[in-house]
């Protein structure tokens, strides 16, 4: 049977609308449906680099890293599963090329420690210690953080999703949202292609689809979308530890537990739209960026790529707020790449908004700072 | 970058005939091949193909083979590149990629036909992980490719084409098939291609499944069971069969990846094989510069893979040339591929076909049933009715010798109405009605005998002597008998009805190893004897 009431209708499956269903339901919220187009992280979320960093270069964006850590480190009994989210804790080893770049660093670490984040500054040669094979030429120095590391989207976004179940959240996957509804500017519910939902609250939590599901309600968001490619080698046996990345050479790449290496770097001239096709220029230049900065590489063959869509906004920060416009409309969207790694800090952020609470984080996330040109000033991005 | 007007993909029958099309018209055109040699299933196929003479009805796989790799060969205008595996094509960038040598190379051609073929299916059963467990494919490459026995007694699970062609093959190559079994009520394939292996005592057993491998570290056995109507196990019934290979022939799916990563439209159709693209008449998929030919476009084939490979080498090349001869031919080719899935056993492919698209039918016409005889499709054995609707009247049996054709089937076929040299045989102007022959016109040379792709016709020549007549039959197992030898003369299911002496051994180039031999027997066995057996 379709589920035609909910006291908030959730709209996108990936690891967001799943963190927010999850956290939501875990603190008593009843009735909560969640619709899904496709399948349970189909999108950005099951596409993404699954990186999970914490040297940030603002306040916030440490706070929410580490915040989410501790929630990645303890997931288990912090989401009630026996799902294996695969963490490996290797750290996050960040090259610096400039002069420029270094001091950036610096700044950033200083920030971290603040928040208790385990980063430092290493030499070239100490890096080498770190990933022996690592190609130093024109390196200038390196950020590493011990704690960072990666996880399996898939296996987090399930387990949120199957704890939520539990907790009596309705997923409704293969369900496409065609409009919602509104009477005297409030919202009244939610079409979907299996039916109405009758509703007063709406997250749109659609990654991707995000500016289409805000002018479903009228309003216009101001994110678009943008491929990035990657690319997954072969599996062999665990040589790299750390994701080894780079904002000034362009490139991240980390070798998942399972052996293969995952890699991508940001591209150029990208129009905003959704395609998420694979190009064969990213598949040429990926493999000589990765080669050239880890040599051992070449020995690899590359068995798959694709490419996902990355939701940006204009200050490439997050956009998680209740629309002034529209009151019981409430958006996570934006994340510009790192939606995965903020996905539980932002889960329990939305809660509190959602249920009227005090917001437990001093954060500035909402969709008002453009206006009032706070916007967020993150040095460290891809 | 390689740049190409055309790039086929796949050296098969569809593959070489999509690049010989387009080489023959002086396009520039590369063909990749995966494994180091061409012709794909073709160079497997030991038997004579059915079909029509134009698309070389009668030759052997192989041969055909043989003619089209030589043809590539020669063609100045086909680049082939062998040991060459495709790896995805950009849509956005149009460049085909493709790894040969542990190098990756980039093509750009203005158009692409893409002729991956099929894999084989599988199928659950219990303990079907044991070593012995083949696909039929896997049989045939080790017995027609590498020469290697793959097993000395043998179950095939499914009568299609190809399971009972395999058998068959087997046994040529000196293995025993202890049964063939086919969960539908009827044989999926030709019943000629049953009947073959019923002469060769080969057990059939249709309405039933198999249950279970029997084996610890490879298979000794298997356990089968007989099906309902409505496909359920009919419990007691369960029949144990000793044998140390399990073949499976359950069809075959589709190889549409690379369509699948280009993002071509696809759709399931279970009759085309499963997952298909979208295609036009002109084998064009919803994307404008990718053509498809043979089974990946749906499931036939070798001689419909040929006709389709041609077609979309044409149309794709007709969008850089326009000529009035290839319109024609273009014509002509669709009519012919019309014509072989007219019959009752094409109804399958046309229902597939007319799923294609939405609200567009490929086929108007086609016949659904056919005059077989519901005995001969459960049991690949002519009954006692099928036999008489075919013998000539009394006076002409024994007046001089003559043809019998045990077709009864309505396939697609007409070597022996080409071959006649009197024009005895006729078909009428279907190519899928029986042959029928004008007895007054037929001499008893027996030149059509090994004509037949389904060995089905014999010479009889029931005056040989005062108490015996002789049978001239196909045979094409070694060693040939010798002329004067004692053989076991058998039956329709390949009992030994009584012991006969050769008389007369035929064997030259022309028959391609279809050898025929006339065996003496007593008279009352004239229309009885149809397989001998030599004696060690």
């Amino acid at each position: 049977m379709m589920k035609n009431k909910a006291s908030i209708v959730i709209i996108g499956g990936g690891v967001i609308g799943c963190s927010a269903a999850y956290n939501l339901s875990k603190r008593g919220l009843k009735d909560i449906v969640l619709v899904e187009k496709k399948f349970l992280a189909s999108g950005a979320t099951g596409r993404c680099g699954a990186g999970i960093r914490q040297q940030w270069g603002t306040r916030q964006n440490c706070f929410l890293a580490k915040k989410s850590m501790e929630i990645f480190e303890n997931f288990r009994d912090y989401v009630d599963t026996k799902i294996d989210i695969e963490l490996k804790q290797k750290g996050y080893l960040l090259l610096a090329y400039s002069d420029k770049e270094v001091d950036q660093f610096e700044k950033n670490i200083f920030i971290q420690h603040e928040y208790g984040i385990p980063s430092r500054i290493l030499e070239p040669e100490e890096s080498l210690e770190i990933v022996p094979f690592l190609n130093i030429e024109k390196l200038k120095a390196a950020a590493f953080c011990p704690t960072d590391g990666h996880a399996n989207p898939f296996h987090v976004t399930a387990a949120y999703a199957e704890a939520a179940k539990k907790n009596g959240v309705t997923i409704l996957k293969d369900t496409e949202v065609l409009g919602i509804n509104k009477s005297k500017g409030r919202i009244t519910g939610v079409e979907t292609s299996k039916g109405l939902i009758e509703t007063e609250k709406v997250l749109n939590a659609a990654g991707s689809w995000a500016r289409e599901i805000g002018k479903m309600a009228g309003l216009d968001l101001p994110v678009f979308s943008e491929r990035h490619e990657i690319l997954v080698t072969e599996p062999v046996n665990s040589i790299l530890d750390p994701m080894v990345m780079s904002f000034s050479y362009n490139i991240y790449c980390q070798q998942s537990p399972h052996g293969s290496f995952i890699m991508g770097y940001g591209p150029e001239n990208e129009g905003h739209n959704h395609r998420i096709n694979s190009s064969c220029n990213f598949l040429e230049n990926m493999s000589k960026k990765a080669t050239w900065l880890l040599p051992p590489l070449k020995k690899l063959r590359i068995v798959r790529q694709w490419a996902g869509s990355y939701n940006i906004s204009p200050d490439k920060q997050p956009i998680v707020c209740e629309s002034e416009e529209l009151a019981g409309f409430y958006m996570a969207i934006g994340f510009s790449g790192h939606g995965f790694m903020l996905s539980p800090a932002i889960g329990i952020y939305l809660t509190d908004l959602i249920l009227k609470e005090e917001p437990p984080f001093d954060i500035t996330v909402d969709l008002g700072r453009f206006e009032r040109r706070e916007t967020i000033s993150e040095p460290s991005v891809v | 970058m390689i740049e190409t007007d055309i790039l086929v993909v796949g050296g098969g029958p569809a593959g070489i005939s999509a690049a010989l099309a387009c080489g023959r018209n002086n396009i520039k055109t590369v063909l990749i091949e995966e494994r180091d040699f061409l012709g794909g299933q073709l160079i497997k196929q030991t038997h004579r193909f059915f079909g029509s003479k134009e698309e070389r009805a009668g030759s052997r796989g192989i041969r055909i083979a043989e003619d089209l790799m030589n043809e590539i060969k020669k063609n100045k205008n086909i680049d082939l590149y062998l040991d060459a595996r495709a790896l995805g094509y950009y849509e956005e960038e149009k460049i085909f990629t493709v790894l040969q040598n542990g190098r990756m190379l980039k093509f750009s051609p203005r158009k692409l036909i893409i002729a991956t073929g099929a894999f084989e299916k599988s199928l659950s059963f219990e303990n079907n992980d044991l070593p012995g467990i083949y696909g039929a494919g896997a049989v045939q490459t080790l017995m027609n490719i590498y020469g290697v026995k793959p097993a000395e007694r043998v179950l095939m699970i499914g009568s299609g084409n190809i399971g009972l062609i395999v058998s068959y093959q087997l046994i040529q190559a000196g293995v025993q098939v202890v049964g063939v079994i086919e969960a539908a009520p009827e044989i999926g394939g030709y019943a000629v291609h049953a009947s073959k292996i019923r002469r060769l005592g080969v057990p059939l057993y249709t309405s039933h499944t198999i249950k279970k491998a029997i084996g610890n570290e490879f298979v000794t056995g298997a356990e089968i069971i007989e099906l309902d109507r409505n496909w359920n196990e009919i419990k007691g019934t369960e029949k144990k069969i000793d044998c140390d290979c399990i073949c499976l022939s359950v069809g075959l799916s589709p190889l549409v990846d690379i369509l699948s990563q280009s993002g071509c439209e696809m759709v399931y159709i279970p009759e085309l094989g499963g997952e298909v693209p979208v295609r036009n008449e002109n084998m064009q998929t919803s994307i404008d510069n990718i053509y498809v030919a043979g089974d990946l476009a749906g499931i036939e084939e070798a001689t419909a893979a040929m006709l389709e490979g041609e077609l979309a080498g044409l149309c794709a090349a007709n969008t850089f040339i326009n000529d009035v001869k290839q319109d024609e031919r273009i014509e002509k080719i669709k009519n012919n591929l019309e014509v072989l899935r007219s019959g009752p056993k094409g109804s399958k492919i046309r229902s597939g076909l007319n799923k294609l698209i939405k609200g567009e039918t490929f086929f108007q016409g086609g016949r659904n049933t056919g005059s077989e005889i519901e005995a001969f499709k459960k049991t690949g054995i002519p009954s006692g009715e099928n036999l008489r609707s075919i013998l000539p009247d009394e006076k002409r049996i024994n007046e001089t010798p003559f043809a019998l054709i045990e077709c009864f089937q309505e396939i697609p076929c007409d070597p022996c109405v080409n071959n006649c040299p009197f024009g005895a045989i006729t078909e009428g102007t279907d190519i899928n009605n029986l042959p029928k022959i004008d007895y007054s016109k037929c001499t008893g040379c027996g030149s059509c005998i090994s004509r037949c792709p389904g060995l089905a016709i014999f010479l009889i020549n029931k005056n040989y002597s005062e108490n015996t007549s002789t049978v001239s039959m196909p045979y094409e197992m070694l060693p040939v008998p010798q002329k004067g030898e004692i053989v076991d003369v058998l039956d329709r299911e390949g009992k030994k009805i009584v012991s006969g002496k050769v008389v007369k051994v035929l064997k030259n180039e022309k028959m391609d190893k279809t050898n025929v031999i006339s065996v003496e027997i007593p008279k009352e066995f004239f229309n009885v004897a149809r397989n001998i057996r030599l004696v060690k």
